[in-house]
């Protein structure tokens, strides 16, 4: 066996099913914004993967690589709704961590590559991981540079079905956040006084009411339904 | 693709195409497949060079004993390897950390020589102005045929630097430099497969220089 290699065949069928929604938002005009805080250097291959792909004649797709240690203002500012995460680490990296929660709130689609432990769910749309490996091998071994390699081919041949490119996949979870009375995560921008905090939610800006979980300050998570916020997340200090 | 005249003979290439399960069935098989490949490309590359593995790992280890740094460089994707080798080496899963930098890291240096002197000289003209006797240069090229690595390896090797090139190609004008002491070859023919298999070599290249240090052999 290959150092960090598993017995698994690996997440063929996660692959996919990214690439199928990766083809689809770059269809519609998404960016493809690429983090790896514990592995700088993989946020870039992934980028340079689909700006120059290797392949002559394949197009060039929107896909910008973001230092880990700026990555929460400089994905804030730049990132428009619609567009795409992407991160590769592992599920306990508190930065990563930290920036799919705020991806939610910005109204992107979050794609997970890692190794190790497998996250705990609704942290990502797609989750692609080698369960089982050793992270710090496999980063290395060439198996997480294999899964974006992959989701690169994969989103080209998806390209290659233009009927394809249209829909979104129906919603198939069974229980769907956004169709159900789930809150939804909420960055906190400004208080706006007499408990009432502007913020940004599914990438648009709302009002809600904020005395349940006062106080709050310019970057918080919280937790929204129905134009009030439930429960604080976290301080953004992660 | 539906004005194209044989477009009758491909029916899954088509505007109407709406259900994504036949698809989405094909690209898990092709991920699954590729998958398989890329495991055999790295496990037959590791056997056939464990030779040259063993031979330079153990010059590595004698080096990194002896107070040598590892320099790496490469372009594009295999940037990113220069980066990734210099973070395995500096801060490694375990062992020793060891010193190792990556020539593509600094925007400043990169830009300033390939404004000033031309891109085919980016990496030699940092390994004059870092490199000592007892360093090595790690070069990575898919092609095997890039001019500023061959440049590198050539000042690398005047310099008396220990130089261990990673390519893709047997006939390469790396893999026949007698500037490179140690050229590892995948052979496949895709970029993707020679990659994943460069990053297979430079992990166990690693492991046999921590194995090394940690018996205090090449010491």
């Amino acid at each position: 066996m290959l150092p960090g290699e598993t017995e698994e065949c690996g997440p063929a069928e996660d692959l996919a099913a990214a690439a199928m929604t990766l083809a689809r938002r770059f269809a519609a005009g998404a960016t493809l914004w690429c983090v790896a805080p514990p592995w700088p250097s993989h946020s870039r291959h992934v980028a340079v993967e689909f700006v120059h792909p290797v392949i002559v004649g394949k197009r060039a797709l929107p896909a910008i690589s973001i230092d880990g240690a700026r990555a929460r203002e400089s994905v804030r500012l730049l990132a428009r709704p619609g567009d795409v995460l992407l991160a590769v680490s592992t599920a306990d990296d508190a930065c990563t961590l930290d920036l799919l929660e705020r991806a939610e709130a910005w109204g992107l689609t979050r794609v997970w590559i890692g190794a190790g432990p497998r996250p705990l769910g609704g942290r990502a749309e797609h989750v692609v991981w080698l369960e089982g490996a050793d992270p710090r091998l496999a980063t290395r071994s060439g198996d997480v540079v294999l899964l974006y390699h992959l989701l690169w081919e994969l989103t080209h041949v998806v390209f290659e079905h233009p009927g394809l490119l249209r829909a979104e996949p129906d919603c198939t979870e069974e229980v769907c956040i956004t169709c159900s009375d789930e809150g939804r995560v909420a960055e906190v921008r400004h208080a706006l006084g007499g408990g009432m905090v502007e913020v940004i939610v599914e990438g648009r800006l709302e009002t809600i009411d904020a005395t349940l979980v006062e106080p709050v300050t310019s970057g918080d998570l919280v937790l929204v339904h129905a134009g009030v916020a439930l429960t604080a997340l976290g301080d953004g200090s992660a | 693709m539906t004005s194209e005249p044989t477009s009758f003979l491909y029916p899954f290439i088509d505007s109407e195409e709406r259900d994504t399960s036949a698809l989405l069935v094909d690209l898990a098989a092709s991920a699954r497949s590729k998958i398989h490949q890329s495991r055999d490309v790295r496990r037959a590359t590791l056997e056939r060079c464990a030779g040259a593995l063993a031979q330079a790992g153990a010059a590595m280890a004698a080096r990194f004993a002896g107070g040598g740094r590892l320099f790496a460089f490469g372009n594009g994707g295999s940037a990113t390897d220069a980066e990734g080798t210099a973070q395995l080496f500096c801060e490694p899963p375990g062992g020793r950390a060891l010193p190792a930098l990556s020539l593509v890291d600094d925007r400043a240096v990169l830009t300033a020589l390939a404004n000033d002197v031309g891109y085919e000289l980016v990496f030699s003209r940092q390994i004059i102005a870092h490199a000592r006797p007892g360093d090595i240069a790690v070069g990575f090229s898919t092609s095997g045929g890039s001019v500023n690595m061959l440049r590198a390896f050539e000042e690398a090797s005047r310099r008396h630097l220990l130089t261990i090139g990673l390519c893709g190609y047997e006939k390469a004008a790396m893999a026949t430099s007698d500037a490179v002491d140690y050229c590892l070859v995948v052979r496949s023919e895709s970029v993707h497969r020679i990659q994943e298999a460069h990053d297979a070599l430079m992990l166990e290249l690693w492991a046999i220089v921590q194995r090394h240090l940690s018996h205090g052999e090449g010491s």
